[in-house]
Parts: C-alpha cells; sequence; structure tokens
C-alpha cells in the first residue's frame, strides 16, 4: 500500500481532492444519483459529476490547508498515500465515495473553522486542481481551457452580466437547486410568507459566499424578497460551476467558478462590486474579502451601506477589529453568534454526527465502553449526550468550572486526562484548544484506543510528535490510521486528527437551512432598520429574529407552536409576537 | 442521614407555607420583569440591546427569575405580605413535627422585653431565647457538612482575610444555611449585624447560637410587622459602628437604611442583593438616578441560575410527584407546558423514567430546542384529552384553564413548577357543581358531577416549595455566591463599579462553580501556559466571554 501511495501522490493537496469529492451534503446520494444520470444524459457526465464534490471542496480545501502549515514531511509522504486509497476507491464503487465525500464537507459552514480558507487555498498552483485523481469526477476544466473571463457568454433572455464557466449548464444547476430546496424548506415559507411584502425591495445585495446549490436557494429566495443581487464565491473551490450557471441564467449577476487563480478571485469580486450605475447597499460576506475589498478600493460605496452581514468566525473577527480601531463606519450583523445557529452547528449537529463519524469509520460498539471526552461546551454537550445515550461510560475533561459543574450535574465523571487516560477505549477531543492530548498521553494509552477530534481544525491531537520514527503509521481505511508502537500497541487515529464530523460524517441540509435563513433575516433586519437603531458597530442578530429563525424551522417537525392569550402577554409584559426572552437569556 | 434531612425539611416547609399566602405578589413580579431587561449591562450585547426597541424583554425573565425567587429564596417578600394573614396559618400545617424544639409556644413573652446575655457578656442581639444556643450549633454544623465550599473557600482565604475591615448588614432569612455563611463571613474577617427578611423563616435556635458566637443578631420566629422593622433598625443604628456593605433580600434593609439613614450609604462600598424582588427595586432606583452606591445582583449569576432552575427542578419534579401520589410515569403521557431551563429540567428527568412528554411553548427558539431533544411541540388542545400528567412551568397566568380542566380524562395529575400559583386557574374551578376532596396533604381530587376526578397538588402552588425540599447543595450555591460578591464589592479597585447595578463577573461565578466541584470529586484541567497562549485566556479564568450560553 505504501508503496503505491507513493507513486500515486505528486503532491499531497491533488490528492487531496478525491477525498473532497465524494462528499455529498446531506441531502445525499440521492441527488449526486441523479445528477449522475442526468450527466450522462447530456454527456457531459464529467462536469456533472463535478458538481456534487465541488460542493465541498471549499471546506476541505481550508482544513487541508489549516492542516498543512503543521505537518511535518512525514506526514505530507502520508498524505499523499491517502489520496491515492481514495481514488482506487472511487474507481472501484461510487458509493463509497459518496460517502466519504460526505464526510469531508460541510465542516466550514458549520464548524466555521478556517473561514478565510477560500483565499489561501489560492497559493495552491491551480494546475495541481487538475491533476489530481478524482478526474473522473472533476474533468470540468480539461474540458474548456480557456478562462471564463475571455468568453463572452449570454443568458436566453439576452444579458451577459456574470462570468461562469459554461451558461448551458444552467439546466442542470437548477436542478440541483430544486433538490436543495426540499431540504430547505424553511427558506421556501420565507419567501411563502415574506414575498408579498417584498421586504427587500430595494436592496442591492453584494454577496461573497460558497456558491452550492444550498447558497443559491438562498440568493433566489433575496431576489424573491426583491433583492438584486450580485454574487462572487468566497473560495475557490467550492463553487459549484452547474448551479452558479443556473443562477446566471435567472437573471442573477454571478462571477464565479470552480478553479479560480487568486487574480481571479479578486477580479470577481471587484466585478461584483464594481458595476456601472449599480452600487450596493447590503454587503453579505462570509470570510470578510469583500468587505475587506470594498473597504480597500471603493470606500466611497461605504456611504450608501446600510450594513454588513458577515457569516464567518475570521470575518466577524475582522469587523471587531475594524470597529475596535473606529474604522467601521457601517453597521454589521455577526450572524454566526445567534442562538440558533450555534446550537445547530455546535451542540444538534455534533450530537449525531459524533456516532456517525465513529461508526463510519471504526464501527466500534458503544455500550459499556469508556470515553473520555475533552471539553464541555455545545460540542462536548453534544457527544457527551449521544454517548450516554448508546450506553457509554463517560468521562469529562474541563477547564472551566462552570462548565465542569454542569458536567458533574449530567452525572459525568470530571477528571484530568492524564489520570484516566490508561483506562479508556476513546478519546474525543472538543475543546477548541490546541496539544490537548500529548504524546505523552498516547503513550499510555490502551491497546485499540480510538483517538478523535470533534473541535477545532487539527491542533487539538499533537499529531506532530506521533511522527517519530518507533512509531509504524499504517492506514486501515480512508480517514483511519493504525499507529503502531514498538511493542505492538496500536492508537485508533481518526482523520488524521482533523475534524470528525466533516471528515467522516455530513452536515444535514437542515443545519444549512438555519444557516441561510439567519443569513436572510439579518439582510431583512439591517435593511429595513429603521434610521438609527444600528450604529457603527458589530450587533447580534435580534432575538426577535433568531427567534423568526427557529420558527421557519418548526413546520418541519410538525410542532404546533402555543400562542399567547392577550392577557397573558399583558401579564409577562411582552409582546404576543416575540421577542420572548431577553437577549442575556441563556 | 434521616436526621439531616429532617432538620432541613422545616425551613422548607416554611418556605412553601409562606408561598401559598404569596399570590399576590405575582403582579408585581410581572411588572419588575418588564422594566428589567433594559437595565442590565451585557457588554458587547448591550449595543444590540439598546440599539433593539425596548419592548422585548420581560417574559423570560419571568419565568426563570420568579421562579427561582419562589424558590431559592423563598418567600422573599413574603414574609411581610404574609403579615395580612393570621399567624396561625404557618403553624396549623403539616411540618409540625419538624418544627418542634424551638416553638413560640414556650414562651410568651416578646423577645424583645427581654434582657438576654451571651456567654462572653454581650447583649447586643436579640433572639428567642439564648439558652438554645447548643441546638443550634448542631444545626449549624450538620449544614455545614452540605456546605464544603463556604468551608473550604474559609480555608482559601482565611490567611488573606479579605473583608478584614467590612462592616456587613445583612437581612436574609435566618436559617442554618445561612448560619454558615455568616460564619464565613467573619472567618473571612468581617464584622456582621444580621436580621431576618421574613417574619417566619427564622430558626430562634440558629439565631441564638449566632448570637452566642457573637453575631448581632436581631430575628425570631413570628414577629410582628412592627418586630421587624425594629429589627432591621436596630441592626443598622447602633452607637460606634457603621456598616459599609449591605446583605439583602428581598430589598427591605436597603430600603430602611435608604428612607432613614441616608448618610450611612456614604460609607457603603456596596449593596449585595439576592431576590428578584430586591433587584428589582434597585434597577428602579438606577433608573431614577436615586442609587447612590454599586449593587451586585447575584440572583442573575449562571451558576445559581442553573441550579435553582434546571438542576433543582429536575430532581424536584419527581420527588414531589411521587411524595403526593406515588405515580408511576413509565409509558404515562406527560405535557409539559414551557420549555425554559425548568421545563427543560422537568422533560429530561421524566423522559428519563419512561414518560411520553409532549412540550407546549410560545418562543420558537425554546420550540425548536424541544423538538431536538426528542419531544412533540404541541398546542395544550391537542393532547389535554391524552395526557395522564400536566405540568405547568410557563411564568405565565391561566396557561390550563377551566375549558381545558373539563376536557381532562379522569384521573389527570396538574401541578405547577413555574411561578406563584397563577398558571392554573385554580380560582375556576372553586364552583357549587365540583366537589373538591383533599384526600392527603397537598393534594386535592376534584371531582365533576359524572364522577370524573381531577387530581390537582398544592393547589396550583409551587410543586417543588410545597411537596418536596430544596437541596441543601442548592443554597450552598446561593451562599457562596452571595459572599464572593461581598468580598469583589469590597476588595474592588475604586471605580471598578459605579452607582449601578451589577452581574456577578464571570470570573467569580466560575469561582463559585469551582469550589462546589470538590463535592463531586471533580478533577479540573488546568490550561499550560502555551494553550492560554493560544486561545488568549487567562490560566485562571474568566473562561468565556459574558454572553456565552452554558
Amino acid at each position: 500500500m505504501s508503496k503505491e501511495k507513493s507513486q500515486i501522490g505528486s503532491s499531497w493537496e491533488d490528492l487531496a481532492f478525491p477525498e473532497e469529492i465524494p462528499e455529498p451534503f446531506t441531502e445525499g446520494r440521492a441527488e449526486q444519483e441523479d445528477e449522475e444520470e442526468e450527466d450522462t444524459a447530456a454527456n457531459d457526465s464529467e462536469e456533472d459529476v463535478e458538481e456534487g464534490p465541488e460542493k465541498f471542496r471549499p471546506k476541505l480545501l481550508r482544513m487541508l490547508e489549516a492542516a498543512e502549515s503543521r505537518w511535518t514531511p512525514q506526514t505530507r509522504d502520508r498524505r499523499r498515500g491517502e489520496p491515492s486509497e481514495t481514488g482506487l476507491k472511487d474507481s472501484e464503487e461510487e458509493a463509497v465515495k459518496t460517502n466519504m465525500q460526505i464526510q469531508l464537507n460541510d465542516q466550514q459552514e458549520f464548524n466555521k473553522l478556517p473561514t478565510k480558507a477560500g483565499p489561501r487555498p489560492l497559493s495552491l498552483p491551480v494546475s495541481q486542481s487538475s491533476v489530481d485523481s478524482f478526474s473522473s469526477v472533476g474533468s470540468e476544466s480539461s474540458e474548456d481551457e480557456s478562462a471564463p473571463q475571455d468568453k463572452p457568454q449570454k443568458t436566453s433572455s439576452g444579458l451577459s452580466d456574470f462570468c461562469i464557466k459554461n451558461i448551458k449548464q444552467a439546466a442542470f444547476g437548477r436542478e440541483e437547486i430544486d433538490i436543495a430546496q426540499q431540504g430547505m424548506p424553511a427558506l421556501m415559507i420565507l419567501r411563502k410568507r415574506a414575498g408579498e411584502e417584498k421586504p427587500l425591495a430595494g436592496a442591492k445585495v453584494v454577496g461573497c459566499t460558497h456558491i452550492t446549490a444550498q447558497t443559491a436557494v438562498l440568493i433566489e429566495t433575496l431576489a424573491a424578497l426583491g433583492a438584486q443581487c450580485r454574487w462572487a464565491a468566497c473560495n475557490i473551490f467550492s463553487t459549484q460551476n452547474t448551479v452558479a450557471a443556473a443562477l446566471a441564467e435567472g437573471g442573477i449577476s454571478v462571477f464565479a467558478w470552480r478553479g479560480e487563480s487568486e487574480e481571479d478571485f479578486w477580479w470577481c469580486i471587484d466585478r461584483c462590486v464594481a458595476a456601472d450605475s449599480w452600487e450596493p447597499n447590503l454587503i453579505l460576506d462570509d470570510g470578510g474579502d469583500l468587505t475587506h475589498w470594498i473597504y480597500k478600493k471603493y470606500p466611497g460605496l461605504f456611504k450608501k451601506l446600510k450594513g454588513i452581514v458577515e457569516e464567518s468566525v475570521t470575518g466577524i473577527y475582522r469587523l471587531y477589529q475594524l470597529s475596535k480601531a473606529g474604522k467601521l463606519c457601517v453597521p454589521a450583523m455577526n450572524v454566526n453568534d445567534s442562538v440558533t445557529k450555534q446550537k445547530f452547528d455546535n451542540l444538534y449537529c455534533c450530537k449525531e454526527s459524533i456516532l456517525d463519524g465513529l461508526k463510519r469509520a471504526t464501527n466500534v460498539m458503544f455500550g459499556g465502553k469508556q470515553v473520555v471526552v475533552c471539553g464541555y461546551g455545545e460540542v462536548g454537550k453534544g457527544c457527551c449526550a449521544a454517548l450516554k445515550g448508546l450506553g457509554a461510560i463517560i468521562y469529562v475533561t474541563e477547564v472551566d468550572p462552570i462548565c465542569a459543574i454542569q458536567a458533574c450535574m449530567d452525572g459525568l465523571r470530571v477528571t484530568t486526562l492524564s489520570e484516566i487516560i490508561k483506562h479508556v477505549h476513546m478519546v474525543i477531543t472538543c475543546t477548541g484548544n490546541k496539544n490537548v492530548i500529548t504524546r505523552e498521553h498516547f503513550d499510555r494509552m490502551r491497546s485499540g484506543c480510538i483517538v478523535c477530534n470533534m473541535g477545532h481544525s487539527n491542533t487539538e491531537i499533537d499529531l506532530a510528535s506521533l511522527r517519530t520514527a518507533e512509531l509504524k503509521w499504517s492506514r486501515v481505511r480512508p480517514h483511519v490510521d493504525h499507529i503502531i508502537w514498538p511493542d505492538g500497541r496500536r492508537i485508533i487515529l481518526l482523520a488524521e486528527g482533523r475534524l470528525l464530523n466533516l471528515s467522516c460524517s455530513t452536515v444535514p441540509s437542515f443545519v444549512l437551512s438555519v444557516t441561510a435563513a439567519t443569513q436572510a433575516l439579518a439582510l431583512i433586519e439591517l435593511y429595513n432598520a429603521p434610521a438609527g437603531r444600528y450604529k457603527q458597530d458589530v450587533y447580534l442578530l435580534p432575538k426577535k429574529m433568531d427567534e423568526y429563525v427557529a420558527s421557519l424551522h418548526l413546520p418541519m417537525f410538525d410542532a404546533h407552536l402555543t400562542e399567547l392569550t392577550d392577557e397573558q402577554a399583558q401579564y409577562l409584559g411582552i409582546s404576543k409576537h416575540g421577542p420572548f426572552k431577553l437577549n442575556y437569556y441563556r | 442521614m434521616s436526621e439531616t434531612a429532617g432538620e432541613a425539611k422545616p425551613e422548607v416547609k416554611q418556605a412553601s407555607k409562606e408561598v401559598k399566602e404569596s399570590e399576590n405578589v405575582a403582579e408585581k413580579y410581572s411588572a419588575m420583569t418588564v422594566s428589567k431587561n433594559s437595565d442590565i449591562n451585557m457588554g458587547e450585547l448591550a449595543s444590540v440591546f439598546s440599539a433593539v426597541p425596548s419592548h422585548k424583554p420581560v417574559k423570560k425573565q419571568i419565568q426563570f427569575v420568579e421562579e427561582k425567587q419562589e424558590f431559592s429564596r423563598f418567600p422573599t417578600k413574603t414574609g411581610r405580605r404574609s403579615l395580612s394573614r393570621s399567624i396561625s396559618q404557618s403553624s396549623t400545617d403539616s411540618y409540625s413535627s419538624a418544627a418542634s424544639y424551638t416553638d413560640s409556644s414556650d414562651d410568651e413573652t416578646s423577645p424583645r422585653d427581654k434582657t438576654q446575655i451571651n456567654s462572653k457578656g454581650s447583649s447586643d442581639f436579640c433572639v428567642k431565647n439564648i439558652k438554645q444556643a447548643e441546638f443550634g450549633r448542631r444545626e449549624i454544623e450538620i449544614a455545614e457538612q452540605d456546605m464544603s465550599a463556604l468551608i473550604s473557600l474559609r480555608k482559601r482565604a482565611q490567611s488573606e482575610k479579605p473583608l478584614a475591615g467590612a462592616k456587613v448588614v445583612g437581612c436574609t432569612h435566618i436559617t442554618a444555611q445561612t448560619a454558615v455563611l455568616i460564619e464565613t463571613l467573619v472567618a473571612l474577617g468581617a464584622q456582621c449585624r444580621w436580621t431576618a427578611c421574613n417574619i417566619y423563616s427564622t430558626q430562634n435556635e440558629v439565631a441564638t447560637a449566632l448570637a452566642e458566637k457573637g453575631v448581632a443578631v436581631f430575628a425570631w420566629k413570628g414577629e410582628s410587622e412592627d418586630d421587624f422593622w425594629w429589627c432591621i433598625d436596630r441592626c443598622v443604628n447602633t452607637e460606634g459602628w457603621q456598616p459599609n456593605m449591605i446583605l439583602d433580600d428581598g430589598g427591605d434593609l436597603t430600603h430602611w437604611v435608604y428612607k432613614k439613614y441616608p448618610n450611612v450609604f456614604k460609607k457603603i462600598r456596596g449593596i449585595v442583593e439576592e431576590s428578584v424582588t430586591g433587584v428589582h427595586r434597585l434597577y428602579q432606583l438606577s433608573k431614577a438616578g436615586k442609587l447612590c452606591v454599586p449593587a451586585m445582583n447575584v440572583n442573575d449569576s449562571v451558576t445559581k441560575q442553573k441550579f435553582d432552575n434546571l438542576y433543582c427542578c429536575r430532581e424536584s419534579i419527581l420527588d414531589g410527584l411521587k411524595r403526593t401520589t406515588d405515580v408511576m410515569f413509565g409509558g404515562k403521557q406527560v405535557v409539559v407546558c414551557g420549555y425554559g431551563e425548568v421545563g427543560k429540567g422537568c422533560s429530561a428527568a421524566l423522559k428519563a423514567l419512561g414518560a411520553v412528554v409532549y412540550v407546549t411553548e410560545i418562543d420558537p427558539i425554546c420550540a425548536l430546542q424541544a423538538c431536538m431533544d426528542g419531544f412533540r411541540v404541541v398546542k395544550l388542545n391537542e393532547v389535554i384529552r391524552l395526557v395522564d400528567v400536566i405540568i405547568t412551568c410557563t411564568g405565565n397566568k391561566n396557561v390550563v384553564t377551566r375549558d381545558q380542566l373539563d376536557r381532562m380524562k379522569n384521573g389527570c395529575i396538574v401541578c405547577n413548577m413555574g411561578h406563584s400559583n397563577t398558571e392554573i386557574d385554580v380560582a375556576s374551578l372553586r364552583t357549587p357543581e365540583l366537589t373538591w376532596e383533599r384526600v392527603r396533604s397537598q393534594v386535592d381530587h376534584v371531582i365533576w358531577p359524572d364522577g370524573k376526578r381531577v387530581i390537582l397538588l398544592a393547589e396550583g402552588r409551587l410543586l417543588n416549595l410545597s411537596c418536596s425540599t430544596v437541596p441543601t447543595f442548592v443554597l450552598s450555591i446561593t451562599a457562596t455566591t452571595q459572599a464572593l460578591a461581598l468580598i469583589e464589592l469590597y476588595n474592588a479597585p475604586e471605580g471598578r463599579y459605579k452607582q449601578d447595578v451589577y452581574l456577578l463577573p464571570k470570573k467569580m461565578d466560575e469561582y463559585v462553580a469551582s469550589l462546589h466541584l470538590a463535592t463531586f470529586d471533580a478533577h479540573l484541567t488546568e490550561l499550560t501556559d502555551e494553550q492560554a497562549k493560544y486561545l488568549g485566556l487567562n490560566k485562571n479564568g474568566p473562561f468565556k466571554p459574558n454572553y456565552y450560553r452554558y
């Protein structure tokens, strides 16, 4: 195996793609299969196939990129191996791939992780992306080598204010968007409820997000609510070309294709912003690149801006810095920290993916197993609840006494890692910290111990310390490594310490739907807020909007919300329609 | 064990008794709830907060605030209110056996008229009977067993004496648990003068034990309203002693000082207020610009809130239902009205016993949480015919109406974990065609003309106060929070606290939690220097931003 790997991999990055490719969104395989069928029909099989993978790539890249910095040369070698395996598998059976892909994809959005990954991957040569083993899937670029910038294209209605790979793919993209709509009923409900009011009439939104079927649903929702949209991709690899084509065909000015160069990336953003006789009054950003570009190149535009909606941790961090420096001259909305979104990104999503990820990767049985979960924040709480439900015996390590006492009250033993490390069958990290598991801990683990990370990037497990000569690494299947000590002891490391939920599980479209609905409502709020409600600062989504996001998703559970009577509302001193809680309600 | 339990109970029961009388307090709560949110400064959130029209606030607070109010600090203000009722009510009830040995019956003269001297010759106190000190000491020792956090605080901070020079005047329930708090303050260097915030809640023997130890205590069980204010006055108005800290529960002491001795405020470094009512009063003062010292709202600290609501109710719902009805939960259909902290606790506990749980909610965020936790979110009317148990925890009024009571199935159990006794429209059941039958203490069968019975617990008052107990551990959290708030206010550098109402700093909140971890034999992980740097945190906390939702 190792030989094969080394032969195959020219650069791990290339290879890495294949891994990603398989990731279909939550909606799942059905979609992908559909796509593929269509593809064949259209003779366009290559491209269509790609779409699935494309969605996920951005995230992958980010992860990989983040991971890359930490890899030692040895690690790199290993990595090369990975892709090859995946590649082989792909050729063997599609199904497997899909699963795999699924794993990687959603991370980003959902954990927000290395948000800025978009631009970062730019540093990789574009050519690499065409080299890799996911060829069957990713052949798109080969079919047409001319840069999209150089091709004049027109939609069926004669518009040419866009720049995408191939407008002819619009029909396929439309299919994808239709499928995505099934998984995102909240946005569809929003369209219905607010369609008549057109709360965004007159809004000119310039957006920079991943361009996938899910975001397309968001964009079209914004358009349905009255907004004019111009869109660019926030990641050079994540664009689904067919979806971009469908959007363009629908009349939205999209500037994005998969595999942009860094230069292309900024060109697209510039085209979005610098349109003749069109000045944006709202920004929807993911990662802060668009905001950054406007700030640097077109500061005059800020005069007309009503606000910025930012989704990623990175972008928010930038905004807070701007705000601190007194340089933020429009209101900005931090949608990442809204209650509903946070709960879904962390607690609920991880509660499911920890089991899914571990099962897919190892087939382990949880009953009676001793598990230590490092960190008892939202992610840790979710993991513990899920594992406890299966009868595992759980230990928790914490640094924050409040979270620690919550763990105690939830019936979990709070301990330090070194006290318990000899006994446990599984170690799960979700601290957001670095080097939570050190070589010393590894040396004391029992044989067969499973180590994985649900937390943050790949810093939590000190992998570098395992890349030593006396330890043998053996890849037993994708995302699963056995590390063998000289005495024969084996440690099972999942996803090389990267996020398990991204690598070995999926992000449900329901979660993406929560994010998209939050973004849409943040735009509506900013656009319709009376002058003076928002100053030049970074705001959290108002509780009422947050509640509305939740209420849009309730129909999916067939949940029936109780309404306050007038008398009761008066008694409580609140409006019948919310907000129901104080902002600091926990 | 049984002994401890026995002793702890009287307090609780007592409290619940008074809650009964406090019904009218409810309206007041709601009023206060409304205004409260606007005043709280939550750092980053503040801007958002102010930016958003102020309409939103209230409801939540009510929900949890109130509950807690009644429940952890009990009938804080009820004391005085209940004065209007005949005292005999409180002596009528079922906790009689527990409350025995310091009963008022043994001595009819008012403590005010008796001159008493403790063994050290001091007479600066006023309690029922100084000779009972030994009993009280035993009670305090028992309470100390469960309040290891305060004991370890004593040990950790004793050498520093962080309260050296502090002169604390306090007005709280005087029970074995607060005695542990008071003695902790003394051990940390404070001088204390204490009075009761409730005319019924004082444990005479505990007050005596405190007096014997040299704390100037003015309190006995069964004070008159006149006595009540006299005691407060004696606490504040002493020659050669001016308080510089106030520890209040209900705001009466603050009110008295404010009215009678405004000059005292010049020396006051801060007020620590525990009850919802008192906090509300402080916010009103602050709004009116009349608050001239910093005040600390300990009621809304994270740790305290979690214990008062989530953890405590999670246990007491089962305990309360079992004690009163001996119901078996497995397979029973239960509807929980409200999915706030209390509702979450109740639902989790019932689910664990195999009950089929439905939830009703008005807040979509909480409703979505219920969905994701695997509960069906319904309207009460949809399931009212099916369910075996109805539990209200909304903080609202008339959640269960006569109409719904009419449609319940035979044998349905109705109880309230929420807020005062407003949630169930009990008044509508007081009609001639319905027969009420008290089958045991706190349990009424309401019988319809067709023979249908509905089982109403505690007449719609709080089940956890009426039919269950408040564990000492929860009281320990409260007491520790108060102690740390005093320390924080007393030692804060000038200028940190202005004349406003503050929440307990995150770091102190975390410290409260950490003091209690020893109970669980929990071992906290420490950040390495490298990790702390990576996270941009101090190794010793605070670990979370103020707006973090635990």
